[in-house]
């Protein structure tokens, strides 16, 4: 007995010692990055694939010989999909392992929880998820889309090339689909849709009876030229689908284009009944370029390879890409401004110009948000989209939108080269 | 610009096109094909006005073989292939991840063979796109609907007598719903072109002359009681486009809307009711197996939620097994073999909990509130590490639409599938508990275990069957739920409290009253949910809070629900 525990200590000894060696022998050369994504509760279904890229991204610039002759090493902590857990995380990633950067969260209410702790202690977290805009933080860089860089043009796209005349937006109940109605609704009426044409509803989180709202669809769509904006979140999507369908509704008789719907949600979906409906979004898998092959291919292979659910089934979409590079343009700003102090690198990512899978891309000069593509999607029956339509060029981003704002009356971008620390 | 050296090629090698075709095809249609393939290598070219009118010009062709051309023309999937035109509609992964695009033939569909005779997969990145922009997007539209109405498929030909009869409306069509309207083999279509027709003479602006036929046809609408025309008439009269015609056609169009509108009012409550029946045996389906473990039992299981997420995952594992291991034709019937196979796996893992520990905890509800619950997490978690977050049943095909039973009212066959397995899974339980000696064991053992021992009830086995039974019964209701909603490992979650309010609401013991409760709280949701008060619409959201309040209100004044144990049983 009594030699079995002397055992046990001389083993946690020799770990202790070993454990303890390594972190101070590698402190020299290394450089830590947070990762801050829910890997448990109800936004895991999302962001462990973020979660992964991150890795990723983080393993293929070791390999290359790290950022400024420091290998990344990624500290990755679980904030559980509870919004308060984001902030105490975030402070452990800075406080306790004195994180250079952080990439993380998915919905506005975790983004709006750790904020606080970023500007207090002057930390940068990199944003990889569109979001409803009408923020402005200096700590925070936005790298996937704005409300101009997806609503407005799906919208257009509905109206100029579909010719839709009715509009029905129907999100879950919470901030990003309320505010991105509220730009919608804003900017169709500028365009001279008349209100009655408009209908704004939102379901419960995790609502599954959709009923109600597809008969009301039915009604709405009824006369032509009608059609569904979706903000719905999650695992409704499922229950909303099925049900459209079921109700004797397709893309034809009302399209459905949705804002939360990427290639990695659909593969929890049945997708043929989905066919033919569209999502708007600044990447698509279906990106053909050299550059996007080697990055779907890179995902591919790290999943199967690391045996990750999913394995080499596992797909790339919007804001994988934009996790994925966030970590680049970091590196790139880092190289730039030849420090990983937070206020150079911060000027150093400002107008930077970067080729991300989905194509050359570049950071708004003043603004914290990226340009970026749009591209307009058809869900194909292999749950991939295919391209029809794509901006002309790049599309720069309003961090407030100028249909909730007309008169220009809103807090101007506080960023930019002139600006110091 | 760099379409036109591809534009000669296409042209000059347009002959080669049709030599597959030849072979499979009688010597007239062969020349037919050839012609057509010529137009289309015109789409090739730089002139924007010669693309629109070959469109057209393919669409008046009326060979039915141009739908699929002419929608993946318009989804960008016609690529020139050494000055061919081909198809790719989805491109397939090699091992290393390639993007290959496996070519079909514009006209046929069949494969284009490459040299070494089987189907021609060359990399995406090889083709040359001849995606149009969008003015060539939106005549493809239109020409692909103009085809569509001579199309021999009874949906394709629906969609498009729909779409004729919404603005902007295309003259060419005109003759076609005409025709269809007296002609048409099937009576829905008929139907559709004649109130397709009617809206196209509702919605054109005509001189004043011919007035008189423009308003009449709202009334002809409000005879059919048109769905369709509830919209355009709303419109008229809201933007008061009558000055000119008087007041007689303002008068005409609102009588219509007031006609269609009655129609419509019964239609709609047939459909609530409809939804609230839904609704209900989906509440009751999930409160079933909770009203035997919780009910009868006294057992607060908190995992019963995940207990449902394990029968819709064994219905996941059923349809994965099809799809890798039969044949495609097969695939329908996994729905069929799943629905034992989530029963035994629910009822063997309920088996092993009640082993593990409910076993230890009867009789007292707080811990074995807190066990459950744990063995809740625990099941989520590992089946979040086994499959992953996300995956997809897909719904048999015979699951798929609905029947239209009338007029604008479908009910879908998913729908109707839970409805009819809830029926069947409340008369099961009732066979069991009232009629069978098992059953009546188990209420001995329930109401009173003590005596029922000493009478030689072998009661430890009876709570163990019981409880198995009543996971089985969990097991069935994330079966159906599959058809309705999607599979996640925490799907349970978002159960658990509607099957305790159900179960709670009804009376804690009593089938009846889980039945009961399950249909009017089903009923009151989908009667409330589209309730107008001026200008507020109660919603989902409002409607559940408003249900909710009521739920408590309820309780207040009726403890122990809608049917409450009676007798001795309620001193216990």
């Amino acid at each position: 007995m009594l030699k079995n525990y002397i055992k046990t200590i001389g083993v946690l000894a020799l770990v202790g010692v070993f454990g303890l060696a390594k972190p101070l022998g590698q402190a020299a050369d290394t450089v830590k990055i947070g990762v801050l994504h829910s890997l448990s509760g109800t936004m895991a279904i999302s962001e462990t694939s973020l979660k992964d890229v991150v890795l990723m991204a983080a393993e293929e610039i070791n390999k290359k010989g790290g950022v400024l002759g420091k290998k990344i090493e990624p500290v990755v902590v679980d904030p559980a999909s509870d919004w308060p857990l984001f902030a105490e995380k975030a402070k452990e990633l800075i406080n306790q392992h004195k994180v250079a950067v952080t990439f993380g969260c998915w919905t506005s209410v975790s983004r709006k929880s750790c904020l606080p702790v970023f500007e207090e202690y002057n930390q940068l977290l990199f944003y990889p998820v569109q979001y409803e805009g009408e923020e402005q933080s200096l700590n925070v860089f936005y790298t996937a889309a704005s409300p101009n860089q997806q609503l407005i043009p799906a919208a257009e796209y509905m109206m100029g090339e579909l010719g839709m005349k009715k509009f029905y937006l129907l999100g879950t109940d919470y901030v990003f689909p309320r505010t991105a109605n509220k730009v919608l609704k804003a900017f169709l009426l500028t365009k001279g849709v008349p209100e009655a044409n408009i209908i704004e509803e939102y379901t419960p989180f995790h609502h599954q009876d959709y009923q109600t709202i597809v008969g009301k669809i039915k009604k709405f769509a009824a006369g032509g030229n009608a059609c569904v904006l979706s903000t719905i979140n999650g695992d409704s999507n499922v229950p909303f689908y099925k049900e459209f369908a079921n109700q004797g509704l397709s893309s034809d008789d009302c399209p459905i284009m949705a804002f939360s719907v990427a290639e990695d949600e659909l593969r929890a979906m049945d997708v043929p009944p989905l066919v033919g409906h569209l999502a708007a979004w600044n990447y698509f898998q279906s990106v053909r370029s050299s550059d996007n092959r080697k990055f779907v291919r890179a995902f591919k292979s790290y999943c199967k390879k690391n045996k990750l659910p999913g394995g080499s089934k596992r797909v790339t979409d919007d804001p994988i890409e934009a996790a994925y590079f966030g970590v680049y343009v970091w590196k790139a700003a880092v190289e730039k401004a030849g420090t990983f102090d937070v206020d150079k690198v911060r000027q150093a990512v400002y107008g930077l110009e970067f080729d991300a899978p989905g194509g050359k891309k570049r950071m708004h000069d003043s603004n914290q948000h990226t340009l970026k593509p749009v591209y307009v999607g058809e869900i194909l029956k292999n749950g991939q989209f295919k391209i029809v339509w794509e901006s002309d060029g790049l599309v720069s981003p309003d961090s407030y939108s100028r249909y909730l704002h007309p008169d220009g009356d809103y807090p101007k971008p506080t960023g930019g080269p002139k600006k110091k620390g | 610009m760099r379409h036109s050296l591809a534009f000669f090629m296409a042209v000059a090698t347009g002959w080669m096109l049709s030599q597959p075709v030849a072979a499979a095809d009688s010597s007239a249609d062969t020349a037919n094909d050839t012609a057509l393939l010529e137009q289309m290598a015109k789409l090739a070219s730089d002139d924007a006005a010669l693309r629109k009118q070959v469109l057209f010009d393919l669409a008046k062709s009326g060979d039915s073989r141009l739908e699929a051309f002419l929608e993946n023309y318009r989804s960008g999937s016609v690529y020139l292939w050494n000055g061919q035109i081909v198809v790719c509609t989805e491109t397939e992964e090699d091992e290393d991840f390639n993007e290959l695009a496996p070519l079909t033939h514009p006209l046929t569909g069949e494969p284009v063979l490459g040299e070494d005779g089987n189907q021609a997969k060359p990399d995406i990145l090889d083709l040359e796109d001849m995606s149009p922009d969008r003015a060539g997007r939106l005549a493809a539209r239109s020409a692909l609907f103009l085809l569509k109405l001579s199309s021999p498929d009874r949906e394709s030909r629906l969609v498009a007598v729909k779409k004729s009869g919404t603005p902007p409306y295309n003259a060419e069509s005109i003759p076609f719903l005409t025709d269809m309207a007296e002609n048409d083999p099937d009576e829905k279509i008929q139907f559709t072109a004649r109130e397709s027709l009617l809206l196209i003479r509702l919605g054109t602006d005509v001189p004043l002359g011919q007035a008189q036929e423009r308003w009449a046809a709202a009334g002809q609408l409000a005879g059919m009681k048109s769905l369709r025309a509830l919209p355009v008439l709303e419109e008229l009269l809201r933007d008061g486009g009558f000055s000119k015609h008087g007041q007689a056609a303002r008068e005409q169009c609102e009588n219509a809307v007031a006609s269609i509108n009655s129609h419509q009012s019964f239609v709609n409550w047939v459909g609530y009711v409809f939804q609230g029946l839904s609704l209900g045996s989906i509440l009751i389906i999930m409160a079933l197996g909770l009203a035997i473990t919780f009910g009868l039992m006294g057992v607060i299981n908190m995992a019963h939620g995940e207990l449902m997420m394990v029968g819709a995952f064994t219905t996941y594992v059923i349809q994965q097994l099809f799809v890798n291991h039969l044949p495609e034709g097969l695939f329908n019937w996994y729905y069929v073999v799943a629905l034992p196979s989530a029963f035994l796996a629910a009822a063997f893992v309920g088996w092993l909990i009640e082993l593990a520990v409910v076993r230890h905890l009867y009789r007292r509800p707080l811990e074995s509130l807190l066990a459950t619950w744990g063995v809740s997490i625990l099941l989520i978690q590992s089946a979040r590490l086994i499959f992953g977050d996300n995956i997809g049943v897909n719904s048999p095909t015979w699951l798929v639409g609905s029947a239209e039973v009338m007029q604008d009212v479908n009910l879908p066959y998913n729908r109707l599938f839970i409805i009819t397995l809830c029926a069947l899974c409340v008369a099961m339980i009732y066979t069991l508990i009232n009629r069978t000696k098992l059953g009546l064991r188990m209420r001995a053992t329930m109401q009173n275990r003590d005596m029922a021992d000493s009478l030689g009830v072998n009661t430890r086995r009876i709570d163990s069957y019981t409880f198995a039974f009543g996971s089985g019964l969990a097991g069935l209701a994330g079966y159906a739920l599959t058809l309705i909603g999607g599979v996640t490992p925490d799907m349970g979650q978002n159960y658990i409290v509607e099957s305790f309010l159900v179960v709670v609401t009804g009376g804690v013991g009593e089938l009846l009253g889980v039945i009961c409760s399950g249909l009017g709280l089903g009923v009151a949701t989908k009667v409330i949910e589209p309730m107008q008060f001026g200008d507020f619409t109660v919603e989902a959201i409002w409607a559940k809070v408003f249900v909710l309040a009521c739920v408590v209100a309820f309780i207040q004044f009726k403890p122990a629900g809608l049917f409450p144990p009676k007798g001795r049983l309620a001193d216990v």
